[in-house]
C-alpha cells in the first residue's frame, strides 16, 4: 500500500462519517451508557479528526486512527469525572471500607436493605441508580463489570481482551463491587 | 492458640474477597468453613453478601443500550454540517 492510498480530504471524512459513525457510536455508548454523551463523543471525535487530517498519514486504517481519537475522549470524559464521590481509584478503595485490621470502618459496614428482592429486577428506579453507579466506576472497572456482567465474557476472555493479569482481574471485580453496593446504598437505599 | 484464631477468623476485608470468589467459582473447603464461620458472627458481611448477590443478578440482566438506526443517520448528517460549518 503507497502511502498516498489514502489521500486525506473533506471528502474522505464524511465517507468516514457515514462508515464509521455506528461502530464508534456503539463502542462509546458501551464504554459511558449514556446515549446523548455517546453521541457527543463520537460528534467531537470528528471535529478533532476534521482539524488534524492533514497528520493522518495513513500508516494506520482510518477506523483505528478515529478509535484512538475516540479512546482519549472517553479517557478525559472518565479523567473530569475523577473529583465526583464514589469514583475511586486501586488502594483507595481498600482504605475506603476498611481499616489496617480488615474490619469494616463504622460508617461503611452494610447496613441491611429491607427490601423486596422478588421485585427488584424490574425497578427502574434501582435500575437507573446502578446504571449510574456503574458510570462513576474508574473506567477500566467499569469496562470490566460490563464485559463481565452485561456481555457475559469469561473471566479469562476478560484477561486477555483487557490486558490484565487474573490477579488484577479479581482485584477489579472485588474493589468494584464493593464501590457499587456502597454507592447503591447511599444513592438509592437511602433516598 | 493464635494460629488456630488466624485460620478459623477472617477479617472482613477477606471475606468480601472470598464472597467475590464465591459468586463467580468455588471455595475450598477450608475456605467454605471460614467464611461461614465469618458470617455467623458478623452481620455487616452477611449483608454484603445478599446485597451482592442481588448487584450481579441484577447486572446480568441489563442490556446495553440500543442504538436505533435513525439516531444514527441524524447524527451522521450533524456530524457532517459541523465539518462543513468549520
Amino acid at each position: 500500500m503507497n502511502n498516498n492510498y489514502y489521500k486525506v480530504s473533506e471528502l474522505n471524512l464524511t465517507k468516514w462519517v457515514n462508515d464509521y459513525t455506528e461502530d464508534m457510536l456503539s463502542w462509546a455508548l458501551f464504554k459511558v451508557s449514556d446515549s446523548e454523551l455517546a453521541k457527543d463523543l463520537v460528534q467531537d471525535t470528528f471535529l478533532v479528526a476534521a482539524e488534524k487530517i492533514s497528520t493522518f498519514k495513513g500508516k494506520s486504517s482510518p477506523k483505528t486512527w478515529l478509535f484512538s481519537i475516540l479512546n482519549f475522549k472517553i479517557i478525559d470524559h472518565y479523567r473530569a469525572k475523577k473529583k465526583m464521590p464514589f469514583a475511586f481509584d486501586g488502594d483507595e478503595v481498600i482504605s475506603m471500607f476498611f481499616n489496617e485490621n480488615g474490619e469494616w470502618k463504622k460508617n461503611k459496614a452494610p447496613h441491611e436493605w429491607q427490601i423486596d428482592d422478588t421485585h427488584l429486577l424490574d425497578d427502574k428506579e434501582f435500575n437507573e441508580v446502578l446504571k449510574l453507579c456503574m458510570d462513576l466506576l474508574p473506567e477500566k472497572w467499569n469496562s470490566c463489570v460490563k464485559l463481565k456482567y452485561i456481555l457475559g465474557k469469561s473471566g479469562k476472555q476478560i484477561c486477555e481482551q483487557m490486558d490484565i493479569s487474573k490477579n488484577n482481574y479479581w482485584q477489579m471485580i472485588h474493589r468494584a463491587k464493593l464501590s457499587l453496593r456502597e454507592c447503591i446504598e447511599s444513592k438509592w437505599y437511602k433516598n | 492458640m493464635k494460629k488456630l484464631m488466624q485460620i478459623l477468623f477472617l477479617s472482613c476485608l477477606k471475606a468480601t474477597e472470598f464472597i467475590e470468589k464465591k459468586l463467580n467459582h468455588k471455595l475450598s473447603f477450608k475456605e467454605k468453613i471460614q467464611l461461614k464461620v465469618h458470617k455467623s458472627m458478623c452481620q455487616a458481611c452477611s449483608n454484603y453478601e445478599k446485597q451482592s448477590k442481588l448487584i450481579d443478578k441484577v447486572m446480568s440482566e441489563t442490556k446495553i443500550e440500543n442504538v436505533n438506526k435513525e439516531d444514527i443517520i441524524s447524527l451522521k448528517k450533524s456530524i457532517v454540517q459541523k465539518i462543513a460549518e468549520k
